[in-house]
């Protein structure tokens, strides 16, 4: 069967493609830092209380106080580009997610339980005791279930060759195992966790956000050191992830296609920029490469996928209803809900100072 | 069909969605009356500088940003989640059309998180004004995303103007969002005082814990105000087809709404039950019996607005299944197989029937219905057919009649194959696809009586008015007709000018011994005072007459007449003989002595196909008569459809009968005004089941007609190249036929009936001529034009202007013999060699008295002395 002819018919978008394209990565982009910080942190924790000692257990302390809002911002930032991509690519995502959709949804079982799992991490910190690490693994664990849940969605949709073995398996057990790029991707993104991880827990030091009796230093020390390593073995895990792609796909990025290849150079020049800073621990030179190493490796994910689908479908392919007003509300919406944030966070912080005064 | 479906089986149906929504509502509409709760117990705590009340608030938002924010955000985006892999074509279509109304929905959930958490953390921290401010921002946002999520799922059951202008604001301020806003909110503000009392009855300082249980139950009750005010605005706007969904048409909504009924006010009771000064314990286990009430209630609440949009998704859009109404005429056109993008199964044939079938279900069914599961579980719904016919039938009608459900979506073959799979994989039946087995009947020898030939003075004829009667033999529980065979006879006085006697004769007639005692046989006599107010010594006709007697003269048509005798089709020994013989005899009344003899068949069946859809099997031998469950089962259906207590009056021995509601010119019932005539009620409605149907085969699944069948009741030589349909119309047509007859009468019932019902033999609805069952029937004459040999067998939808001109009450141009002397009855009309028990049965007369098997009079001489030399019965009757 050609698979082609497997793929549903997609739905009229409101306005061009570009808007929900630009809305896609902004969102995206948001989602993965948070993601990263959550996922990440949560390996970190659980690093620094294998290794132990009294700076390690502190580290895991600071964190296990951030990790319940970065669980909460994850999802909630995952939301946008979740509903984005459904727009642009919701005839390939919802037949993989289908495919696999005993494993899909039990996301959100273990996620509730990561979640309560993290506020228990958090609020009985002292009362676990030994417990905690117990605690703390049983969280991670279920992150790491999820990416790789996830990892097998995102490689599953743009895959549609493979939608075949559903005529065998429809009972939603599938998962996209075969695909030789699903590992180094998802190592990818596990490793890109943590380096970012390691600047969210620098930034706490740099910011004085600390909550814990960690001192500055150290913690920025730390999360540095965690990003610098974390960003070294990043890069092997890309040039896996490279050289796991099928052939016509890997030809566009090493020649085959200009913008490919100079987005991949860029992000290659920037991972090592990124390394050289964290080297020298500064969080802020380090955290400006960092973020546009990652709008490189977004854009360089996003044409993955684009290339994946060239032979089926582009979003320009998508026909468009032409009704703006809609846009403009939620435009308006989000210029106010950016206002009451930024209000809001100028309340807590007021009165975080009038705390500390 | 554009997507692969989940293939759950026995957590099919909708239950995954069902368990996520209901503990999501719940927490939802919560996490937005919560917000209100906390600032403005926060306030009254500063107003009366009451630290314990202050102290009570934080506890509380702690609980309320553990279970808002974890369980009810997750479980939120674990609906959008279940959706999209339970019905992705609908989650796709209100992404796409709703997109920016989610993305804005998106922006004030984080404005939520954000607002919630800092409202949370800087307990005690922050300048009262400012946190108080916080909170009301959390709340604001909270019922903006109740406002937004609130416009998307009541577009889905009342799409409104957007269904024709495809815009945004059209489909999102539809014609039930303002009263949903209102009843939601309400509800929302409702919760927060039900989940306050978890919180308060924990409280270990009795005073604060008796002020807040006080506290709850105004926030439970006092908004009950603005969610009944909201909830009688939304059930008022609903349209009216909608409204009838949820109060008459959907089988399941019943126990929702006696649930909802049940539960809203019990949860107010329970909420001022528990402002009540109740010893802790009490209080403790009492706040998680009001979060069930309350849970029930909502549930059954979001139950009742799922099942009004039934049977579609999105109203008027798209079907529950992800069908799109306007690819209904490509499905048509080309199949559903075909035009479905996920099935290896393109086309169904012999080879993979089952397969197909199974497809079938998954692609079209498993939406709605599971496999042996909890929710909507297809498996007591098809219990009772154990033949793929039924079945068949069944998907035939579905959703024509009751519109809770779609239409089979699909070709014949496509239909068949779903039903073989629910038959043979479903109801485990092994040969799903038998049908009613061939019968073979023995054939019974008959004597032909002597007849004199020119020595003879007299020739008796006589013969059965209608060619059949059928009765359904399921008094205990109900009757579409008595027993009660009508015959007449006509005596001939042989001669030159022959004479018919009616005068100084008496004309007597019996059956055979084994047919004499048919009280013995059936129930009839002890149901007959219920079913019909009459009460009958046992064997004792209808009109008075037993299985033996005397004819009464019918002076009008020169005739002798014994109306309903109560023959039955099962002799003494315990057999089906739908054909009993009865000895007419005619003897002078002064001397008694025999003047004529003659045998004529009585033709009765019980042989009623209803277990052909209704399951139940046959009563007698396996081929006639109605079981106990068959009878139960029609009377369950019609109390299903019709709102009537069917199954409870016979259960309680006070069996109907049909035609008492539905009248009936032959049986001349009256019936209740307003209710379809009986013919029109059951041809119109089970028309929708039987469409398309080859030749007779419609007819024959309830009619004793089938050609392999016990009964086989056209007998006549037409049955050789024609078939039910030539003379009364396919089922479609007939039923139309009768339909537009009561449609005409102002019945509006009719109009469902018709609503799905296409002429198959006419251009139009409009070219079918409508008819009174039992007065306007097709006639001879419409093929055998002045009485010509026929050069047509289309006889259908010319009918008879009244009952007069019946065939069976017509007489001949000089108003002597009767049509049927000499042509027999309807059905049987010389030659009628086709009796399943014997070519002879139903020629005794023309066998007795010319020694052939043609109408009475080949040759004149069996009544003239001399041949005639005018055609005095009808043109052509001298026709050599």
């Amino acid at each position: 069967m050609n698979p082609a002819a497997l793929i549903p018919t997609a739905d009229v978008i409101p306005v061009p493609w570009g808007w929900f394209y630009a809305l896609l990565m902004v969102t995206f982009l948001l989602h993965i830092l948070v993601m990263n910080a959550m996922l990440g942190g949560g390996i970190i924790a659980l690093i620094s209380t294998f290794k132990g000692g009294e700076k390690n257990l502190l580290v895991s302390r600071e964190f296990s106080y951030k990790w319940p809002y970065t669980i909460a911002f994850a999802v909630n930032m995952g939301v946008a580009p979740l509903l984005f991509v459904q727009v642009l690519y919701g005839q390939f995502i919802y037949t993989s997610s289908i495919l696999m959709a005993t494993w899909w949804l039990s996301i959100i079982v273990l996620l509730i339980l990561a979640y309560y799992g993290a506020y228990i991490y958090d609020f009985k910190y002292n009362a676990l005791g030994g417990l905690r690490i117990f605690m703390l693994e049983f969280s991670v664990g279920l992150l790491l279930i999820i990416a790789f849940f996830f990892s097998n969605n995102m490689t599953l949709m743009i895959e549609p060759e493979r939608w075949q073995a559903y005529f065998q398996t429809a009972n939603g057990s599938l998962l996209n195992l075969v695909a030789p790029s699903l590992l180094p991707r998802y190592l990818h993104f596990v490793i890109g966790a943590v380096a970012i991880a390691g600047l969210y827990l620098a930034f706490i030091g740099h910011f004085n956000l600390i909550k814990s009796k960690i001192d500055r230093p150290t913690l920025i020390a730390k999360g540095m050191t965690y990003f610098t390593l974390a960003t070294g073995v990043q890069i092997l895990a890309g040039v896996w992830f490279l050289l796991a792609l099928p052939q016509p796909i890997k030809t566009q990025f090493l020649g085959g296609n200009a913008y490919a290849t100079l987005l991949l150079i860029s992000g290659v020049l920037l991972a090592l920029v990124a390394l050289y800073h964290g080297h020298r621990q500064r969080p802020i030179a380090t955290g400006v490469t960092a973020l546009l190493l990652l709008v490189a490796m977004i854009l360089l994910r996003d044409l993955v996928r684009v290339f994946s689908l060239q032979p089926y479908f582009h979003p320009s392919d998508l026909t468009t209803h032409n009704e703006y007003s809609p846009l403009i509300f939620f435009l308006a919406v989000f210029v106010i809900g950016l206002t009451l944030i930024g209000y809001l966070l100028k309340l807590a912080i007021s009165c975080r100072k009038e705390v500390t005064k | 069909m554009n997507y692969p479906v989940w293939d759950l089986t026995t957590f099919g149906g909708g239950f995954l969605i069902a368990l996520v929504a209901v503990v999501h509502v719940l927490v939802s509409h919560f996490a937005v009356g919560g917000g209100a709760f906390l600032v403005l117990l926060e306030g009254k705590a500063y107003r009366q500088d009451n630290a314990d009340l202050l102290d009570y608030v934080k506890k509380h938002s702690k609980f309320f940003m553990l279970l808002t924010m974890v369980f009810g955000g997750i479980t939120g985006v674990g609906i959008w989640w279940t959706i999209a892999l339970l019905n992705p074509a609908a989650t796709s279509a209100l992404i796409h059309i709703f997109v920016f109304g989610w993305a804005a929905e998106w922006v004030f959930f984080v404005v939520e998180i954000v607002s919630l958490f800092i409202y949370f953390y800087t307990f005690d921290k922050m300048e009262r004004k400012s946190h108080m401010l916080v909170g009301w921002i959390y709340f604001i946002s909270a019922w903006m995303s109740l406002f937004l999520i609130n416009g998307i799922i009541d577009f889905m059951l009342t799409p409104g103007a957007w269904l024709d202008n495809h815009s945004f604001w059209s489909g999102f301020f539809n014609p039930t969002f303002w009263p949903a806003l209102v009843f939601r909110t309400g509800i929302s503000l409702v919760l927060c005082g039900v989940f306050g009392f978890v919180t308060a009855a924990f409280l270990n300082k009795p005073r604060l814990r008796q002020e807040l249980m006080r506290t709850c139950a105004i926030w439970v009750t006092a908004p009950f105000v603005l969610m009944l005010a909201g909830g009688w605005w939304y059930f008022q706007v609903l349209p009216e087809p909608i409204q009838a969904m949820i109060l008459t048409k959907s089988p399941e909504m019943g126990a929702y709404l006696q649930t909802l009924l049940w539960f809203l006010p019990l949860l107010f009771i329970a909420a001022l039950f528990m402002a009540l000064r109740l010893p802790q314990a009490v209080q403790k286990g009492c706040c998680f019996f009001i979060i069930a009430i309350a849970l029930i209630y909502f549930g059954a609440f979001e139950f009742i607005r799922e099942g009004a949009r039934r049977p579609f998704i999105i109203h008027d859009h798209m079907y529950s299944n992800q069908v799109y109404l306007t690819d209904l005429p490509q499905i048509e056109k080309a199949g559903f197989l075909a035009t479905a993008r996920w099935t290896s199964k393109k086309k169904v044939d012999p080879a993979n029937l089952l397969a197909s079938g199974q497809e079938l279900f998954k692609l079209q069914c498993s939406a709605c219905h599971s496999i042996g599961g909890p929710l909507n579980n297809i498996k007591p719904l098809v219990k009772k057919y154990a033949d793929a016919f039924g079945m068949d039938a069944m998907l035939n009608g579905l959703g024509k009649l009751n519109n809770y459900m779609p239409h089979f979506l699909g070709n014949r073959q496509e239909r068949w194959a779903l039903a073989n799979y629910i038959v043979k994989e479903i109801n485990g039946v092994d040969d799903p696809a038998t049908g009613q087995p061939a019968v073979d009947m023995e054939e019974q020898s008959i004597t032909i009586p002597k007849f004199a030939g020119a020595a003879a003075e007299y020739v008796l004829l006589a013969w059965n008015s209608t060619g059949m009667h059928s009765f359904s033999d399921s008094s205990p529980y109900w009757s579409l007709m008595p027993p009660g065979n009508t015959i007449y006879a006509q005596l001939v006085k042989r001669g030159d000018s022959p004479e018919i006697v009616t005068a100084g004769v008496d004309i007597s007639y019996a059956p055979e011994p084994d047919f004499e005692h048919p009280e013995q046989q059936i129930q009839f006599w002890d149901f007959a005072p219920q079913l019909l107010g009459l009460d009958l010594i046992p064997g004792v006709g209808t009109a008075g007459k037993r299985v033996s007697g005397t004819m009464s003269l019918d002076q009008d048509r020169r005739a002798f007449l014994a109306r309903d005798i109560p023959l039955v089709p099962y002799p003494a020994e315990g057999d089906y003989n739908p054909y009993p013989l009865l000895t007419i005899t005619a003897r002078d009344q002064a001397s008694g002595q025999i003047l004529a003899t003659t045998r004529m068949v009585a033709p009765t069946a019980t042989e009623m196909g209803c277990n052909n859809c209704h399951g139940g099997g046959w009563k007698v031998n396996g081929i006639a008569g109605m079981t106990a469950t068959t009878s139960l089962d029609i009377l369950a259906t019609h109390d299903k459809n019709s709102g009537t207590d069917l199954v409870k009056r016979a259960q309680n021995g006070e069996p109907m009968l049909c035609q008492s509601c539905h009248a009936d010119p032959l049986l001349g019932t009256q019936g209740k005004p307003g209710l379809l005539n009986f013919s029109a009620a059951i041809h119109g409605w089970h028309a929708n089941f039987l469409t398309d149907r080859e030749g007779s085969t419609a007819c024959s699944s309830c009619h004793p007609s089938r050609a392999d069948g016990p009964t086989r009741f056209f007998r006549s030589h037409h049955s050789q190249f024609m078939d039910c349909t030539n003379c009364h119309g396919t089922m479609e047509d007939h039923a139309i036929s009768l339909l537009k007859q009561e449609q005409s009468a102002g019945k509006t019932a009719a109009n469902r009936l018709l609503a799905n019902l296409s002429p198959r033999n006419a251009a139009s609805v409009a070219a079918i001529k409508p008819r009174t069952p039992w007065v306007n029937l097709p006639d001879c004459l419409n093929c055998h034009e002045d009485f010509q040999m026929g050069m047509s067998v289309d006889a259908f939808n010319t009918w008879t202007a009244a009952s007069t001109d019946l065939y069976r009450n017509r007489r001949d141009q000089m108003d002597a013999m009767m049509c049927e002397a000499c042509h027999s009855s309807p059905h049987a009309v010389y030659p009628a060699t086709f009796n399943v028990l014997g070519s002879s049965r139903d020629s005794i007369q023309p066998l007795q008295y010319q020694g052939n098997d043609r109408p009475i009079g080949n040759d004149c001489t069996v009544c003239h002395t001399v041949q005639p030399e005018f055609e005095g019965h009808h043109p052509n009757s001298l026709r050599q």
